[in-house]
């Protein structure tokens, strides 16, 4: 609320200190109407991330994984509600902010960059236009102005011949070249935040790889917080430096990268590992699944939401009565909701 | 140059494309809308054996969707042979092709739209049967049959699509096609659209499914881990032109073509330590269109090893633009499908060596990979 | 929890959980149900259209009097406990002649929307699917047909064919068919590249089958609304017919000639155009609200899906 006026900001200041938290969600709750009552389709979240930093934030569809982001930045889409909680964005909450103030942090502070790139353009203005107009929203700044700077961006994105493809309309690049223009405009302002979400689902590896290695570049230049919302454990070893995995709605488990990958405390986690092909699986056994399907937000257990699924609790009284909440594992850095979480160190061994 | 593919024997030998192609567009009929001519699939040969799995990996563009089309002829291709079960089945007629339909299926990618929304789980599975003369008595009790050996209950033969998630509905896609027990199966992107949860049991039950029936699956997708979990064989497709293909562990150990060798690399692990020492190699610019094919190899616009060829000297080289000289015969010729002489097949000039040191040491890093992690 | 149970107690091992749960598919079907029964709009143009039905069907027992026999000494006469609504010049019950009056109109409604329904949905099912120069024809047709007013063209056809019930319905219907035609072809362009009609082609179905059985059910939906609505302006076509006295001959009651009857003193004994006016009225807001119900409801899988995506 402080800095309500946008264009005195000085994103560098809150990037220059500690690295302490820039974007902190705090017991996060959004809700959905349902036929029998509301659904907490983001339920008792809290996340943080520092500037120069990637969260991962790994989950399927469902999870609520966009749901929080969405919810974190006032774009939830009716009829949902965020019900409590506090988003708290270099120190002011968001949640206390009004539509139009709101509006000015987005993009200005704080931006997202979404899966399909073809959507998120306008097929009928060439992609300097819709900088353009990004810049122009925020900033005072003249059309020849804002034209040279969006030039500059699309060379910043690795645009080839960004003076002649700044007149260019979305439908002749490529996804890839989309995406890039996205994360142009996403980045046009300096923002604290970037949040990615799925971006590079749509796009095929090699372009994915090239996407995600500028997103990284792009966040070490400026040293903005990243969050990288993705269901692809190989992007996330490659670029999270901290991972949180969501199943219905809640974080399940939270930790470095490395305590993640390498300590896993949490069986859905776990199962992931275990059941998705990698280059490097053993191609003679049989995937170890996970049972069932994703979990529906209308019917989820009394329970560990992953229970009915659940390698190590299914059937097991004690997950049936309880909804763990996250708990610190070996360090205070590593949090998982899962009672029995000690008894994964033997399945570890052997996976 | 397919003299090799077919000796594996007639009798094994289940589908067997010769030159198939498929070009889209180029003629308007009445309007003479021009529009312009994509080679969507071009003089593809292969074939497969009675019982195994073909995996074709490629990226959009490369024509792999239009092949698996092409073979159970849901397109008709502009040229080529389909040889199918020791019959030429390229100019059957629409009629004489229905019938055969019950011998080769199909599995589609999105398992929302693929199902009837206006009919039951029982009918749609049933369908295939009816159409084909199964006697109406004992389609009911085949319907439960099938949807239990997918894994479904049979009490679910009275709901609709709608009512299901992601990967049961691809069950049910499956069961329709194996309804009629058929010889083929064509599985395009079967799990793609899937959540990684559910992935992992729609690839269990396909080999499942495949060790009990002994069904002949191609299948095709874009993923490379999962074509390597399910196949024996792997083809790579490029722009309409399968340029590399081999049985599973050497294509993935040692790619001989420097696309494939390029396309492996850019696939994460998800393992922490493995993937941050992995690099990624270089691959320039992005895939070229199907309307405007590269003369000569229609990789080497984007070829690390091409470069490096023409860098080393000893060939006639040609300038693509000012810094990047690539072999001649790159540009001149296309090369062929050879074989290494051990069943691993590569179109290329120059291919990588056969033990897969050359991937892992002299290919150039991809610009601007991430620094951080060493 | 069904699910967990499920996986145990079956002979395969791999048993996905799901809406298995006899209690959800209830509660799914309640869901169903309340969309209808929640849309007022549906409830009130339902409930009009079944009200008018009832009045047709039962207007024996239900008239007053016979809405043919002319009481000479009742000529005009003003509202009565005998003759709610009053006479006309030819002393007849106009209350009656309105009850009977409404089994023209839904008749006529009811006929052109089946005929209209049957054959636009066929005709423009097979130019959508079929194609090439079938359906480049069809819209040739089409496009000419619909250049004409389709009161106008009703109006030639009658004429042309003289006037009697049978001939206003097939003159209506056929003004209205292409109207049905163009919706359904359109729609069915939108069905033809859906996966499932791919996969009902790799399964073997005959192109008629596929036609049948997965194209026109899943198209019908926009086209019911369609002949809804279109059902209301039938009615208000055989109402414009029977004004102009082209229409259902007299002495039959129908609301049109009752309206043409009440022209000439419309100025001393308004009641009796303005109430047949009223009742056209009512039954075509009850089917344009029928319409928009139904256009709002039928479709659950499309509702379905966008609220999937929501989440």
């Amino acid at each position: 609320m402080q800095r309500s006026s946008p264009p005195s900001s000085d994103p560098s200041a809150a990037k220059a200190g500690p690295r302490g938290p820039v974007l902190e969600l705090r017991d996060l709750v959004t809700r959905f109407p349902g036929d029998d009552g509301p659904l907490s389709i983001v339920d008792g979240v809290s996340l943080s991330v520092a500037s120069g930093e990637t969260l991962a934030v790994v989950g399927e569809s469902g999870s609520g994984k966009t749901m929080t982001f969405l919810s974190a930045i006032g774009l939830i889409p009716p009829p949902g509600r965020v019900t409590s909680g506090q988003v708290l964005l270099e120190g002011t909450d968001l949640l206390t902010h009004t539509p139009e103030q709101l509006r000015a942090v987005r993009g200005e502070r704080i931006s997202m960059v979404f899966q399909d790139p073809l959507t998120g353009l306008n097929p009928v203005f060439t992609i300097g236009e819709q900088i353009v107009e990004v810049l122009r929203a925020h900033r005072k700044l003249s059309r020849a102005e804002a034209r040279k700077k969006a030039i500059e961006l699309l060379e910043r994105v690795q645009i080839p011949d960004p003076g002649r493809r700044v007149d260019d309309y979305p439908h002749q690049l490529s996804g890839g070249m989309r995406q890039r223009v996205l994360i142009a405009m996403a980045i046009s302002l300096d923002p604290s935040v970037l949040i990615a979400d799925e971006p590079t689902t749509a796009l095929d590896v090699t372009v994915q790889a090239q996407v995600l290695e500028l997103l990284a570049e792009l966040r070490e230049e400026s040293g903005m917080a990243m969050v990288l919302i993705t269901h692809d454990l190989g992007l996330v070893a490659r670029h999270a430096d901290r991972v949180a995995v969501m199943y219905a709605g809640r974080v399940v488990e939270q930790g470095s990268a490395k305590a993640v990958f390498e300590q896993t405390a949490h069986p859905y986690t776990l199962s992931l590992f275990r059941g998705v092909p990698s280059l490097d699986t053993d191609t003679a056994q049989d995937l170890i699944e996970i049972e069932g399907q994703p979990p529906d937000p209308a019917f989820l257990p009394p329970g560990c939401a992953f229970e009915p699924r659940c390698f190590l609790g299914q059937g097991r009284a004690s997950c049936q009565a309880t909804r763990p909440g996250l708990q610190p594992t070996l360090g205070t850095e590593h949090q998982t909701a899962c009672l029995h979480s000690a008894e994964l160190t033997a399945t570890r061994a052997r996976a | 140059m397919n003299a090799d593919l077919r000796s594996t024997g007639e009798h094994e030998t289940l589908l067997q494309a010769d030159d198939l192609s498929k070009v889209f567009g180029g003629r308007g009929l009445l309007f003479r809308r021009s529009r312009p001519e994509v080679r969507a699939v071009d003089k593809v040969s292969f074939s497969v054996r009675r019982g195994e799995t073909l995996g074709i990996v490629g990226e959009t563009g490369s024509g792999k969707s239009t092949l698996g089309r092409l073979l159970i002829r849901l397109l008709d291709p502009s040229a080529g042979r389909i040889v199918f079960d020791g019959r030429d089945i390229t100019g059957l007629a629409q009629g004489r092709m229905r019938k055969l339909r019950h011998e080769m299926q199909m599995v589609f990618q999105d398992p929302y739209g693929s199902l009837d929304p206006r009919m039951k789980v029982g009918a749609i599975v049933a369908e295939p049967m009816l159409v084909h003369g199964a006697e109406r008595s004992g389609i009911a009790r085949r319907t439960a049959e099938i949807l239990e050996w997918v894994g479904l209950s049979p009490a679910m033969a009275e709901r609709y699509p709608h009512e299901f998630s992601g990967g049961q509905r691809q069950r049910i896609g499956i069961a329709r096609a194996m309804a009629l027990d058929p010889k083929l199966l064509i599985l395009d992107e079967p799990v793609s659209a899937l959540d990684v949860s559910i992935q992992a049991q729609i690839l269990n039950l396909l080999r499942d499914l495949q060790r009990q029936s002994g069904v002949t699956y191609i299948f095709i997708a874009h993923d490379l881990a999962v074509v390597r979990h399910i196949s024996e064989r792997v083809a790579v497709m490029y722009l309409g032109k399968i340029v590399e293909t081999a049985p599973r562990e050497r294509l993935y150990a040692a790619p001989r073509h420097p696309y494939s060798a390029s396309l492996l690399s850019a696939v994460p692990l998800p393992n922490l330590r493995a993937e941050r020492q992995r690099k990624r190699i270089a691959l320039y610019g992005e895939i070229g269109s199907a309307t405007a094919l590269p003369g000569g190899c229609r990789f080497h616009p984007r070829c690390f090893k091409a470069r490096l060829v023409a860098a080393a000297g000893g060939v006639a080289t040609t300038a693509l633009s000012k810094d990047v000289v690539v072999p001649s015969r790159c540009t001149d010729s296309e090369p062929p499908l050879a074989d290494d002489g051990n069943g691993h097949f590569a179109a290329c000039h120059f291919p990588l060596d056969p033990n897969g040191a050359e991937a892992r040491d002299s290919a150039p890093f991809a610009a601007g990979q991430s620094r951080r992690h060493s | 929890m069904a699910s967990g149970e499920m996986a145990r107690d079956s002979a395969i091992p791999r048993q996905p959980a799901g809406p298995d749960d006899p209690e959800a598919a209830r509660r799914r079907r309640q869901a169903a149900l309340r969309r209808y029964t929640r849309h007022p709009g549906f409830m009130v143009g339902a409930t009009i259209i079944l009200l008018l039905a009832l009045l047709a069907i039962l207007a024996p027992w239900i008239a007053p009097n016979s809405p043919l026999k002319t009481e000479m000494s009742l000529v005009l006469a003003e509202p009565s406990w005998a003759y709610p609504l009053g006479t006309d010049q030819f002393g007849r019950c106009v209350l009656s002649r309105l009850i009977y009056g409404a089994q023209i109109s839904l008749q006529v409604g009811f006929w052109v929307v089946l005929i209209s329904l049957t054959c636009g949905t066929l005709i423009g099912a097979l130019a959508g699917f079929l194609g090439g120069w079938i359906e480049r024809a069809i819209v040739a047709l089409i496009d000419i047909m619909l250049a004409f007013p389709g009161f106008l063209l009703a109006l030639a056809l009658v004429a042309a064919q003289g006037s009697s019930l049978t001939s206003v319905i097939t003159a209506v219907s056929i003004a209205y068919t292409p109207r049905v035609a163009t919706v359904m072809r359109s729609v069915v362009l939108t069905i033809r590249p859906r996966p499932f009609i791919e996969a009902s082609h790799a399964i073997g179905l005959t192109k008629l089958r596929i036609l049948l059985r997965h194209v026109i059910p899943n198209a019908m939906p926009p086209v019911i609304v369609v002949a809804t609505v279109s059902a209301a302006t039938a009615i208000l076509a055989e109402a414009g017919l029977s004004f102009l006295g082209l229409g259902v001959q007299p002495p039959t009651a129908t609301w049109g000639s009752v309206i043409a009857n009440g022209q000439a003193v419309i100025t001393t004994r308004p009641l009796i155009s303005l109430s047949a006016g009223l009742s056209i009225a009512v039954a075509v807001i009850g089917l344009n609200l029928l319409g928009d119900g139904l256009r709002d409801t039928l479709d659950p899988q499309m509702r379905r899906q966008t609220g999937a995506k929501m989440l």
